[in-house]
C-alpha cells in the first residue's frame, strides 16, 4: 500500500513515510481508525530500517496523526483530530493549486516550483526545520 | 537497550608492513542500529574488521566488541561466539557440500536457530547436495548469509555483503538483512563502497578514508543538517570568507557560488543573502555528495 | 567437526598412501621367491663402488626372510613412501587457504588459533600412524602365502620406529606451512631437506644408524641392539619442539 520511499533523495526516509501517510489519510485512502501495517512486515516490504519505521510511526504518534495500540498496532486517529487535519491540508492545498496555476501561467517548470518551495522553507525554518 | 554500545574502537591504528592501513580509527556503535561503514576501496574497512575479530592485532589503540578487548585471545573466541561474520571474498570450503558447510558451522553455536536455518534454505533456495566450488557468487553470498543469520548472534559484522551481486539478489539480501533484524534484536555492522544500500537501511554510518573516520553519526541527522546553497550572482561570483560555521565546502564556477553546509544553513543564508545574489537555491544533499565531498580525491 | 573437516581435507592423501604402501608391502612379499633364485648369483655381481658395495649388501641381508624384509621394505620402500605422505600430510592448513579457501571463514569460528591447529596435527599424526602400522601389519599376515613367517611383534617395532622417527617430516612440512603461504613451498623445502639427510647417510655410512632414517628402519632393532631409545625419544622431542613453533607462529600471525 505505502510506496517505497526514495532512500537517495537526501529527505530522510522517516519524513517520507510521514507524509505518506498523511498524504494517504488526507485523500481518504486511509480512513480512521484504520490500522497500518505493522513495523516488521512495512521494513520487509519496502525493505528498509525497522529503526527508521518505528521513527515514522511515532512522530506520527507524537503529531496526533495516529494512536499506537500497545501489543495491537498502529492506527489512523480518530474522528476529530483527522477531520482537522484535513481540513487544514485542504484548505494548504487549494493555495498551493492556486499557487502553482499562477506560477505556470508565468512559465515557471514543475522543477523550479519545486526548488522555489525548498528555497522559501529552508530560509524560514529554524536549523532543526520545521515539520507537519 | 539504545544505551548500549556494541562496537566501540579508540584511535585505532594498524601498521602492515609499512603501510598504515588505520590510523587512528573511533567509532561507535550502538546496540540495535544497522551501521554503515562507507569508503573506497583500500581505505581501511576489512582492516578494521579483522581487528575487531581477532583476524589482526592492531598496532595501537583499543577496540572493544560487547565490552570485552578485541585483541585479547580469550575475550576474542567470545566475541565470535556471539557475532555472525561475512568476508568480502565469501570464502568457504570449496569441497563441502551445502549441507555439510551448514551442519560443520552450527556445530560450534549451541544456540544455532534451525528454524531460521530452514527459512532460508527455502527462501534462498540453496541446493543442499551440490559442492561449494560448483556455487555461482550469489549462491555462495547467501550462502555465507544463513551461516551468520543462523548462529543466533547478537552481532552482524558484514563486508562487502552485496559486492558482485545483480540488483534482484542484492535486494534479496537487504530483504533478509532487514527482516533478521525486525524480528530478533540485532545489531548490523557492514562495511560497503555501494551508497545506495547505505542510503537505504542504515541509520548510523561512518565515513572512513584513509584510515581514519571522517564523519560519524545518524544518518537522519546528516540528510537533516546538510545543505547545498546554490547562489547565481549578476557578475562573477565573489569570493566570500563565511564566517558562520558547517561550511564544508565552497566552489565558484563564472557567476555560480555553490556552499555545502554541514550545519546551520540558515546563518550561512544570511551571510550569502548580504552579498545579494540574482537567485538563491537551498536542497538536501545526497549522501553520494556528501561521501564524495568528504572523502579526499585521489591524484 | 574441526576434526571431521581435517579427515576432508587430508583423506585422498591418507587413501592414496595406505594404498600404495598396502600395495608395496604385497609386492615385497610376493616378491621374495624371485629373489630367492637370484641369490646364487650374488658373487658374480661386478658393479663397483657404492651401488655395488649396496647390492652386495642387500643380497647378503636376503639370505633370511627377516633380512630381505627389512632391507627391502623398512630400511627402503617403507621408509621412502612414509617419509614422503608424511611430509604431504603436514602440508596444509590456514596459509595456504588464505587465498580462498576459506582461512577467513575459519578465523571467525569461536575457536582459538592452538585448537585449530591442533585438530589439523592430530589428524595428520593419527593418519600416520594407521599408515605406518597397517601395512607393516601386513607382512606377518601375509607371508604364510611365500612360505615365510614374519613375527608380529617385529612388524609392529619396526612400524613405531617409523612412526616416531619419522614423525619430524610431519613436524617439519607442518611447521613449514605455518611461515610460507602456499602448498608448494612446504613441500619442496621438506623433501630437500630429506634428501639431504639422506646424503650424509651415505656419506657417513657407519654412523647411519643413528641418523633419522636408521632411527626409522630401526637398524639397531634388527642387528639385535635393541631399540633405538635415544633416536626415538630426540625425534619425539624435535616433533613436538617443531609442532610448537608451528602453533606460537600462528598465534602471533596477522591475517
Amino acid at each position: 500500500m505505502l510506496f517505497r520511499p526514495n532512500p537517495s533523495s537526501g529527505v530522510p526516509i522517516y519524513l517520507q513515510l510521514m507524509e505518506q501517510v498523511k498524504h494517504g489519510i488526507e485523500t481518504g485512502a486511509l480512513r480512521p481508525g484504520e490500522q497500518l501495517p505493522g513495523i516488521r512486515p512495512l521494513a520487509e516490504e519496502l525493505v528498509i530500517n525497522p529503526n527508521t519505521v518505528a521513527k515514522a510511526y511515532r512522530e506520527l504518534e507524537h503529531e496526533g496523526v495516529i494512536e499506537l495500540r500497545h501489543g495491537a498496532g498502529a492506527f489512523v486517529s480518530g474522528q476529530a483530530r483527522e477531520k482537522k487535519l484535513t481540513d487544514r491540508l485542504r484548505a494548504g492545498q487549494t493555495i498551493v493549486a492556486a499557487a502553482v496555476e499562477r506560477l505556470h501561467a508565468r512559465g515557471v517548470t514543475d522543477e523550479e516550483i519545486r526548488r522555489l518551495f525548498e528555497a522559501e522553507l529552508a530560509g524560514l525554518s529554524r536549523s532543526g526545520g520545521e515539520r507537519g | 537497550m539504545a544505551d548500549t554500545v556494541i562496537i566501540e574502537t579508540a584511535d585505532l591504528r594498524k601498521h602492515y608492513d609499512g603501510v598504515e592501513a588505520v590510523r587512528g580509527l573511533s567509532l561507535q556503535v550502538p546496540a540495535g542500529s544497522i551501521y554503515g561503514f562507507l569508503g573506497k576501496n583500500g581505505a581501511g574497512k576489512t582492516t578494521t574488521i579483522k581487528l575487531l575479530l581477532g583476524m589482526a592485532r592492531p598496532t595501537s589503540g583499543r577496540a572493544h566488541v560487547f565490552g570485552l578487548a578485541a585483541d585479547e585471545d580469550r575475550a576474542s573466541v567470545d566475541i565470535r561466539r556471539r557475532t555472525g561474520f561475512v568476508s568480502d571474498d565469501k570464502d568457504l570450503y570449496d569441497y563441502m557440500t551445502v549441507a555439510e558447510m551448514i551442519r560443520f558451522t552450527a556445530a560450534f553455536f549451541p544456540r544455532w536457530r534451525a528454524d531460521l536455518e530452514q527459512r532460508y534454505l527455502r527462501a534462498f533456495a540453496l541446493p543442499l547436495d551440490r559442492k561449494i566450488k560448483a556455487l555461482s557468487r550469489g549462491m555462495r553470498t547467501k550462502l555465507a548469509l544463513l551461516l551468520a543469520l543462523c548462529r543466533g548472534a547478537e552481532l552482524l559484522i558484514l563486508d562487502e555483503p552485496t559486492a558482485g551481486l545483480d540488483p534482484a539478489m542484492t535486494e534479496e539480501v537487504l530483504q533478509a538483512l532487514v527482516a533478521h533484524v525486525a524480528a530478533e534484536e540485532m545489531t548490523v555492522f557492514f562495511s560497503s563502497h555501494q551508497i545506495a544500500e547505505v542510503d537505504q537501511i542504515a541509520d548510523r554510518v561512518a565515513i572512513i578514508d584513509r584510515g581514519r573516520a571522517v564523519l560519524t553519526g545518524s544518518l537522519d541527522d546528516l540528510r537533516e543538517s546538510y545543505r547545498r546553497i546554490q547562489l547565481v550572482f549578476d557578475g562573477d561570483a565573489p569570493e566570500p570568507a563565511f564566517r558562520a560555521p558547517g561550511v564544508v565546502r565552497v566552489r565558484r564556477k563564472g557567476r555560480v557560488l555553490t556552499v555545502l553546509s554541514s550545519a546551520g544553513a540558515e546563518r550561512i543564508l544570511d551571510e550569502a543573502r548580504a552579498l545579494n545574489p540574482v537567485s538563491v537555491d537551498v536542497v538536501p544533499v545526497t549522501l553520494k555528495e556528501i561521501f564524495l565531498e568528504t572523502v579526499t580525491v585521489e591524484d | 567437526m574441526l576434526w571431521y573437516k581435517s579427515w576432508l581435507e587430508t583423506r585422498w592423501r591418507f587413501v592414496i598412501g595406505l594404498v600404495l604402501l598396502m600395495l608395496s608391502a604385497c609386492g615385497t612379499v610376493l616378491s621374495y621367491p624371485q629373489v630367492v633364485k637370484l641369490l646364487p648369483l650374488a658373487p658374480t655381481v661386478q658393479a663397483s663402488g657404492e651401488i655395488g658395495r649396496r647390492v652386495i649388501e642387500a643380497m647378503e641381508l636376503a639370505r633370511t626372510y627377516r633380512g630381505f624384509v627389512w632391507s627391502e621394505w623398512f630400511r627402503q620402500n617403507m621408509l621412502q613412501t612414509w617419509g614422503l605422505f608424511a611430509v604431504l600430510l603436514g602440508t596444509g592448513g590456514l596459509l595456504s587457504q588464505a587465498s580462498g579457501g576459506g582461512a577467513l571463514f575459519t578465523l571467525s569460528l569461536p575457536a582459538t588459533r592452538s585448537r585449530l591447529l591442533g585438530v589439523r596435527a592430530a589428524t595428520g599424526l593419527a593418519e600416520l600412524l594407521v599408515l605406518a602400522f597397517v601395512p607393516s601389519l601386513l607382512l606377518p599376515a601375509l607371508s604364510p602365502i611365500v612360505g615365510q613367517t614374519y613375527g608380529i611383534g617385529d612388524a609392529l617395532v619396526h612400524g613405531a620406529c617409523v612412526f616416531i622417527a619419522g614423525s619430524v617430516f610431519f613436524s617439519l612440512a607442518f611447521l613449514l606451512s605455518t611461515v610460507f603461504s602456499g602448498v608448494w613451498p612446504p613441500l619442496l623445502i621438506a623433501i630437500c631437506v630429506a634428501a639431504v639427510l639422506r646424503l650424509f647417510d651415505v656419506v657417513l655410512r657407519d654412523l647411519s644408524r643413528y641418523s633419522v632414517f636408521g632411527v626409522m628402519s630401526g637398524e639397531t632393532y634388527f642387528r639385535g641392539g635393541g631399540l633405538p631409545w635415544l633416536g626415538l625419544v630426540a625425534s619425539a622431542a624435535a616433533s613436538a619442539a617443531m609442532l610448537y613453533s608451528a602453533v606460537l607462529n600462528i598465534a602471533r600471525r596477522d591475517f
